[in-house]
């Protein structure tokens, strides 16, 4: 989940660029399968921290391209903040 | 890019089956387009990763489509059909003797899986009348030949150890749930196909788990049914957080604990864990849909 925002903070993006996305910020520790992923795409689609922004047909298939909303960009950075806090108590100069 | 009819898109496809039909058609070929485009050249076979992925995200979206409307109603009527499914099974041993009313069974279970509440509620009552007719010893409607053994399926008389009463208290949470939901004036949604799948099982006597002339017997291919039935339940609950399918666990256990009290002299350790079974996972239907939430998408 906070992979797959982190990758649509760049803009709009369809399935499979978002899975090579993930993998490339993850350094390949993170690979979603496409089940995996599409199931957190649309779970994330329903509570409106992303939207479809455009659909495309590409090899006579539908893509659809998707955008982080407001919402989505408030919870991944609050995100990112709470993992720094975490990271913080571990890595500060010991006696600091 | 594959050519159509390539065996890697034909194993994709047949795996995608494992999504609802209304997400297949809006959004299959989405899917399998990135599943292609993922593929190494020249593959043939899914990557087991994928496969898997497929099978699980399938699962957890029927699951969350189900888990639309009304959890009360909808829990409802899948009780309802699961007491049916047993009603049925009870006759179904017997349907050599009783076609017509093991076929006016079916007929009832058909409507209501196709949510067709006042026909399922006629048909249930005339069942209704003649099952209990048939515990008691009287002859309504036609004349049967008293006990009624069976066909195959059970070595036991129909009825052998039951009694009016309890036929009775099956079949009218059938008929109270269908008034209920007819009275809401709201159409029942159509349930799968499978339930079928379930009535043989249920009504077939073997293998035999339990010491031969045990009051009571339950077979364990019936112990098999009801336990796989509770634990989707279980697990349609932990992946929806939603209560529909402990509505209708609770209703079928009311259905089996009652069977179990009116034997309670005869009840043995087997009878206690099969119910402890039941108990546990209907409780556990009841509880996982509270789980806490771990982020804002679990």
């Amino acid at each position: 989940m906070y992979f797959v925002l982190t990758a649509l903070r760049a803009g709009p993006l369809h399935g499979h660029a978002i899975s090579k996305s993930i993998k490339e910020l993850s350094r390949g520790r993170v690979q979603p399968s496409v089940g995996t992923l599409y199931g957190i795409l649309e779970r994330l689609n329903e509570r409106g921290v992303i939207a479809v922004d455009r659909e495309e047909t590409v090899n006579g298939r539908n893509r659809r391209y998707f955008r982080i909303t407001d919402e989505g960009q408030a919870l991944v950075e609050a995100e990112a903040r709470r993992m720094q806090e975490a990271a913080a108590l571990v890595l500060r100069p010991s006696g600091a | 890019m594959t050519a159509p009819g390539d065996p890697l898109e034909r194993r994709y496809r047949r795996l995608l089956l494992a999504y609802p039909r209304p997400y297949r058609r809006a959004h299959g070929d989405e899917l399998l387009d990135v599943l292609l485009e993922d593929a190494a050249p020249g593959r043939r076979m899914p990557v087991l990763r994928e496969a898997w992925g497929l099978l699980t995200g399938g699962l957890r979206s029927r699951v969350t489509h189900q888990a639309t409307g009304s959890a009360w109603e909808d829990g409802l009527h899948l009780g309802v059909t699961a007491v049916a499914v047993a009603n049925l099974a009870a006759l179904l041993p017997y349907a050599r003797e009783l076609p017509l009313w093991t076929l006016l069974s079916a007929s009832a279970l058909l409507a209501i899986l196709r949510g067709r509440l006042r026909t399922a509620f006629a048909l249930t009552l005339l069942t209704a009348v003649k099952a209990v007719a048939l515990a008691s010893g009287r002859q309504w409607f036609d004349v049967t030949v008293l006990p009624v053994h069976p066909g195959g399926l059970s070595g036991r008389a129909l009825f052998q150890d039951s009694d009016p009463f309890l036929v009775a208290a099956g079949y009218a949470i059938v008929l109270i749930g269908l008034v209920v939901l007819a009275s809401l004036r709201r159409p029942a949604r159509a349930r799968s196909w499978w339930w079928w799948a379930a009535v043989v099982p249920v009504a077939w006597a073997g293998p035999a788990w339990m010491a031969e002339g045990t009051e009571h017997p339950i077979s364990l291919s019936r112990m098999a049914v009801e336990a796989v039935a509770l634990g989707l339940a279980v697990t349609g609950g932990y992946l929806a957080r939603d209560h529909r399918w402990a509505m209708a666990s609770g209703i079928y256990l009311l259905v089996v604990l009652g069977e179990l009290a009116f034997h309670v002299q005869q009840l043995g350790r087997q009878h206690l864990a099969y119910a402890g079974i039941l108990v546990l996972l209907t409780t556990a239907a009841a509880f996982v849909p509270l789980r806490q939430r771990r982020h804002c998408l679990d």
